[in-house]
């Protein structure tokens, strides 16, 4: 049954979005900054997922091409915030 | 975390997939999520992550700034071309059927594709300059 179907996707997608918000959570109270950053990692993470989620309930193959484009730009917003905090500047 | 062999591994991995991933945006724009200024983004993106795995020296190699300057002049001249050459045919400004007078699709499509062509070379380009710009180094 297609409707089914449907509302499994979402619960799954919800269920992630909540992991997302307790990540979040970490991102905002983390005692130290490596906590923060692997915090926005796993959101940024969890994000690609939803994308890739969204696009098969409503259909849409474009939203996988949204969600390809976050997982690299999420890898390197991670290395640029890591390098940041370690050295105070972006490139040698 | 410069001496990373993990890092530079994936970096390097990573990097011309981006690449190639802008350029199938670029393609792609018109009939898909994307166009001109989305692959510029991308493409200087990959660059950026070159510069912070690899450091400033090996991307300026890769990449120099005299090119970068010179891609950020022929994008706008690119747009500003196709569209000057509506003008001169005695049409209006951008008016793309001047490309191919015997097929407007045909010309529709051409010039759709070299202005998303000259937008996405001026994003790339001027995204680079205003990375470097931000960390501090001088013209």
């Amino acid at each position: 049954m297609t409707s089914t179907d449907v509302s499994f996707e979402l619960i799954t997608a919800l269920l992630i979005l909540g992991g997302a918000v307790l990540a979040l959570i970490r991102a905002v109270k983390g005692p130290t900054t490596y906590d923060r950053v692997l915090a926005v990692n796993v959101f940024g993470t969890k994000t690609v997922i939803i994308l890739a989620l969204l696009g098969y309930i409503g259909n849409r193959s474009g939203f996988l091409d949204i969600a390809v484009l976050y997982a690299l730009v999420n890898f390197l917003g991670t290395v640029a915030l890591l390098r940041f905090v370690e050295s105070r500047r972006f490139f040698q | 975390m410069s001496d990373s062999v993990v890092l530079r591994t994936i970096g390097g991995m990573l990097f011309p997939y981006i690449l190639v991933y802008g350029l199938y945006v670029q393609m792609h724009g018109e009939i898909g999520p994307g166009g001109g200024f989305q692959a510029g983004v991308l493409v200087a993106a990959a660059f950026i992550l070159h510069a912070l795995l690899f450091g400033k020296e090996l991307t300026d190699r890769l990449l120099p700034t005299w090119l970068v300057d010179l891609a950020m002049s022929l994008g706008v001249l690119l747009y500003i071309g196709v569209g000057i050459l509506g003008l001169v045919k005695g049409r209006y400004f951008l008016d793309y059927s001047v490309l191919d007078p015997t097929h407007p699709a045909h010309a529709e499509a051409l010039g759709m594709t070299l202005v998303e062509a000259g937008v996405g070379l001026t994003v790339a380009s001027v995204i680079l300059t205003m990375v470097r710009k931000v960390n501090g180094e001088s013209s």
